[in-house]
């Protein structure tokens, strides 16, 4: 042992049992052996048991004592492997990765053949993707220990993970070499599937393919293998091979859809009925199979289209499936298919109700149970819903329930429709009445407070979500504890919508945090996934964390994050209440003096019960769980919602947001919007325009980023002198994209170029305003909802447009935003933005209602 | 016809608005609250019809020691309009008689019936009710006031034949 103060036999035996106390767990009696060794004055400075004594303390949840400890233990005796490797543990336990990379590093110079301590290092160089030194430590194991397993699949998947793919595949040879399989092994298997893997990645087909085929006998997961083998053939162009494997993949399961995909691609199918038979083929073995019904609805047309989808129809229709026209919607892009399916519906209805039959002229025409008309109503509620009809669709849903008013998903779509109609308190109150009909169904429930979260009563939504979850503790505090990630992200946006902005930031960093929660979670697997030879879902599972922010929630997260910041840098957040401010114009001085030490109290007391309450949840907190640091990872700074809302770097902050969203989700024009705006802020033009580049590939008909486009053009002919370099890099930029335009013929070609389109002309019109200050020019383009022909004359869009006018943005024009109000509203009956408070006491919308005699007409 | 199932399911606190609202549609009177609460109560006597896995029928029936007897009293046996003449009343009726069979020692079972509705009286018939009594101004709310007493009497379980026609009454 390198240390410089070896102990005598007494004590190391001492020394050796605090090391199996922290194995076993018994940090109490570990302490005491450290004292034993410690109250020695001789002893009282040995380095590795003050070290030992530190990471005993750590576990035992006193963090500030035990840095103190292994510190002072370290600086006693730095040539100690266990001093080191001990720090390592101690920064590790609290996620700061890369130090504890130095410390391992540190150990082992003191004791290079440390097993223990190399195992270490490499789990944390692979959890930190450092694969140059993962390589470096898996060798010095494999070194070690030539006779183990996992030293050898460690070094392959290290290559492997470099795309040094010839290694990677030469040590796994290498290694097989030296294995017996037994039968049916399974970690055999799992590795020879692995190796054919990796070749397919290094783009040797033929060699997967041979190597699947010699070693068939030793693969049992017999699935993998064959999906494998079809897929490699179908890029080999041995189709009439990969033809018989994917018909031979539909025998055992003739619901996977990408097996049609890759049969037809093997048989090179080019007439609509060679493809049409695939499946019939299928259904004669398999009647039953629902995929080769429903496949064909997609790719045929006119009468043979007709037939299929009148059969699926029906089908479901008898059978009563809920779903049924979610599974085809997909269709509703098609017109031709959408008439058809409305005539076969309105058939079906007009037939039901006379007859009771889906056919009343064809005699073969089976009589129908009351529940086939039900579906149907249900069914055709949700198709006018789709095409934007919603008096229809409303009219076609009351008739389902007047029917069969116990039918609860009938309750849920017509609150959806109430939802896309812009009324989104009566789609609310819906939604009660369905949870209220089954009280025990979690997914109305969850559905219930999201349309809550919608209509910003957040108060109610959690208290609809704690039926279900754990009693005792807040549906808050749950919620966030089990990640649950779809209410935090609505509840986020309805705190933006509240202008809540610190409990927004709030959940946006809830969600953030999941994410690397998540990003940590792997460690485990690192040691398991090697041990257990699942090598295939361990390297997905590598590849998954790498994009793990790409995930929807944490766009949506991400961008009302930045939004919100940006928000607070152009508006912050005074210190004390708005309100109070606007109220205190008009105080005396002396007035005032009393109201802030009034306020000043106010604030002292809370603060004490906050304080109060919190020692008492940390009290509560602290006794049921046994601080393990080790799994628990380092305690989080809490989040408040009133520091959150005052950044002392709200810029700073959104890109910290911002920087996944450019790794991860460049395809997405918002990630480039959102750049542009924080950039435009910090004056960094390059970057500015390095975002309006990277959407003009995506698209550069995009209204939003014509936006962007017509500001960055002003910015850079108002800006002047810039330096050289910028300015050559800038031009020709500027150059490819917009060729010789102004701010204003960029505009006026926009705006020529997307007359059918209500958010491009909005866009224009604002960019109009901002251009020439002409309020009535620019409001005219928007103004005209008649025209049928326009895209995008949504309630949604609408609502954004007349937030627009009264905020100002295309100038002052109260007569004009009036006009715009009433016309959305002669087009959306029902929804509530645009209704003006004398037409909602005249008719509440669509609803008809009793008219009662006013006080002008009762006689005296 | 296409043949649709029926089944009886328990009624809970989950699912009692579905009761209240079937009942609110079904029947021209309001229950109130006492109704339902007793209702989660009683057991197999209130159940739920359930047709091609929608609730569509309910019955609610209660003991009753008037008259000096062990009665079961229905209170409420009903179906919504678009689902009746499919045998889901008599299936709701034979298994408030089969509770009475199993149990074994009620006296009669009875219900009251509008006087108008004749469709109702007329079902009960085919079950072996009779018209006991005619209740004058039974309604407070609803035209006609008066109401039928329909009434199934058993003899104990001692005397068997007595048995033989409950059960083929139907």
């Amino acid at each position: 042992m390198p240390t410089s103060q070896p102990l005598p036999p007494k004590e190391n035996a001492l020394f050796k049992r605090i090391l199996k106390c922290y194995e076993q767990k018994q940090y109490r009696n570990g302490l005491k052996f450290a004292k034993g060794i410690l109250s020695n004055p001789k002893y009282a400075d040995h380095g590795e048991t003050l070290a030992m004594k530190g990471l005993t303390l750590n576990c035992m949840g006193k963090k500030e004592e035990a840095y103190e400890f292994v510190k002072k233990g370290l600086r006693n005796d730095l040539r100690s492997h266990v001093c080191w490797h001990v720090y390592g543990l101690l920064q590790r336990s609290d996620r700061k990765y890369d130090e504890a990379i130095k410390c391992y590093r540190n150990a082992l110079k003191w004791d290079k053949d440390n097993l223990q301590i190399l195992r270490d290092l490499s789990l944390l160089q692979i959890q930190m993707r450092d694969l140059e030194g993962y390589k470096d430590t898996r060798y010095q194991l494999l070194v070690l220990r030539p006779g183990q397993r996992v030293s050898w699949i460690g070094y392959a998947m290290a290559f492997h993970l470099m795309k040094d793919y010839d290694m990677a595949l030469s040590v796994l040879a290498e290694f097989r070499k030296t294995q017996t399989p037994k039968t049916f092994d399974y970690e055999q298997s799992e590795l020879l599937l692995y190796e054919a893997k990796i070749m397919e990645e290094a783009g040797m087909k033929k060699e997967s393919l041979e190597h699947l085929d010699k070693y068939e006998t030793d693969i049992v997961d017999v699935l993998a293998a064959t999906e494998t083998k079809a897929h490699l053939c179908n890029n080999m162009d041995q189709k009439d091979k990969a033809a018989e494997l994917y018909k031979k993949l539909l025998e055992r399961n003739p619901e996977n859809f990408a097996y049609y995909k890759g049969l037809e691609d093997a048989l090179q199918i080019k007439s609509v009925d060679d493809r049409l038979k695939i499946y019939n083929d299928v259904l004669e073995t398999y009647p039953r199979a629902s995929a080769p019904k429903r496949l064909p609805i997609n790719f045929t047309s006119g009468s043979t289209f007709k037939k299929l989808v009148d059969t699926y129809l029906k089908k479901a229709l008898i059978k009563g499936v809920p779903p049924l026209f979610v599974t085809l919607r997909s269709l509703y892009s098609d017109p031709e298919k959408v008439s058809i399916i409305e005539d076969l519906l309105l058939g079906y209805i007009d037939s039901l109700k006379s007859e009771e039959v889906f056919n009343k002229s064809d005699e073969a025409s089976e009589k129908q149970p009351p529940t086939t008309l039900l579906w149907t109503y249900f069914f055709i509620a949700q198709h006018y819903d789709q095409l934007g009809q919603t008096t229809v669709a409303l009219q076609y849903i009351s008739t389902a329930l007047e029917h069969t008013t116990t039918l609860i998903e009938g309750y849920v779509v017509k609150a959806r429709i109430y939802k896309h109609a812009g009324d989104i308190d009566e789609a609310v109150k819906c939604l009660d009445e369905a949870q209220s009909l089954d009280t025990a169904d979690r997914y109305i429930n969850s559905k219930c407070a999201k349309y809550m979260l919608r209509a910003n009563m957040v108060k109610e939504a959690e208290d609809m979500c704690s039926k279900f979850t754990r009693e005792n503790i807040p549906a808050m505090e749950n919620l966030n504890e089990m990640q649950c990630m779809w209410f935090e992200t609505e509840c986020a946006a309805a705190f933006q919508r509240l202008a809540k902005w610190g409990d927004a930031l709030k959940k946006c960093h809830e969600i953030d945090r999941h994410f690397t929660e998540i990003i940590e979670d792997q460690f485990d697997f690192h040691t398991y996934c090697m041990r257990k030879m699942t090598l295939r879902s361990y390297v997905g599972l590598l590849k998954l964390e790498d994009v793990l922010r790409r995930h929807p929630f944490y766009s949506k997260a991400a961008k009302i994050a930045i939004e919100i910041y940006v928000h607070l840098h152009d508006h912050p957040v005074a210190d004390s209440d708005e309100n109070i401010s606007k109220d205190q114009e008009n105080l005396t001085p002396s007035e005032l003096k009393k109201l802030r030490n009034k306020q000043r109290k106010a604030q002292k007391k809370a603060q004490q019960q906050k304080s109060k309450e919190k020692q008492e949840q940390d009290k509560r907190e602290s006794k049921p769980k046994p601080a393990d640091p080790e799994v628990e990872g380092p305690k989080e700074e809490e989040l408040i919602p009133a520091s959150l809302q005052k950044p002392e770097d709200p810029l700073g902050e959104a890109i910290k947001f911002l920087r996944p969203l450019q790794q991860l989700a460049r395809e997405d024009m918002t990630t480039h919007i959102l750049a542009y705006e924080i950039y435009s802020r910090k004056g960094k033009i390059l970057l500015m325009f390095q975002a309006i580049k990277r959407g003009h590939a995506i698209d550069s008909n995009d209204p939003r980023l014509h936006v962007c486009s017509v500001r960055f053009l002003q910015k850079v002919q108002a800006s002047g002198e810039l330096a050289d370099a910028v300015k050559t890099v800038l031009e020709e930029g500027i150059k490819s994209i917009y060729g010789q335009h102004t701010p204003d013929t960029l505009n006026k070609e926009f705006l020529n170029r997307n007359t059918n389109s209500l958010m491009h002309q909005f866009a224009g019109a604002k960019m109009l305003y901002e251009l020439h200050k002409n309020s009535k020019e620019a409001v005219s383009l928007i103004t005209n909802l008649g025209d049928d022909d326009t895209k995008g004359v949504t309630p949604q869009n609408c609502a954004e447009i007349l937030t627009s006018l009264c905020k100002g943005e295309l100038g002052d024009c109260p007569v004009e935003t009036e006009a715009f109000k009433a016309a959305c509203h002669a087009r959306f009956r029902v929804a509530t933005f645009f209704k003006s408070p004398k037409s909602e006491t005249m008719n509440g919308g669509d609803v008809a209602q009793p008219i009662t005699n006013g006080p002008e007409t009762s006689e005296p | 016809m296409t043949k649709g199932r029926t089944e009886l399911g328990d009624i809970t606190v989950h699912n009692i608005k579905q009761l209240k609202r079937l009942n609110q549609v079904v029947f021209p009177v309001t229950y109130n609250d006492k109704f339902y609460k007793d209702v989660l109560e009683v057991g197999d006597l209130a159940k739920l019809a359930y047709f091609n896995d929608l609730v569509v029928g309910a019955v609610c029936c209660r003991e009753d020691k008037s008259e000096n007897q062990r009665r079961l009293y229905i209170m409420t046996l009903g179906c919504l309009s678009p689902y009746r003449r499919l045998g889901i009343g008599s299936v709701m009726v034979e298994h408030v008689l089969k509770i009475c069979e199993n149990d074994g020692n009620f006296d009669n079972v009875y219900l009251h019936v509008q006087v108008n509705n004749d469709g109702a009286k007329a079902f009960y018939e085919k079950f072996g009710f009779e018209v006991v009594e005619r209740k004058t101004n039974y309604y407070k709310r609803i035209e006609p006031a008066d109401a039928f007493v329909l009434q199934k009497s058993f003899k104990k379980k001692n005397n068997n034949s007595e048995k033989e026609t409950l059960v083929n009454g139907k």
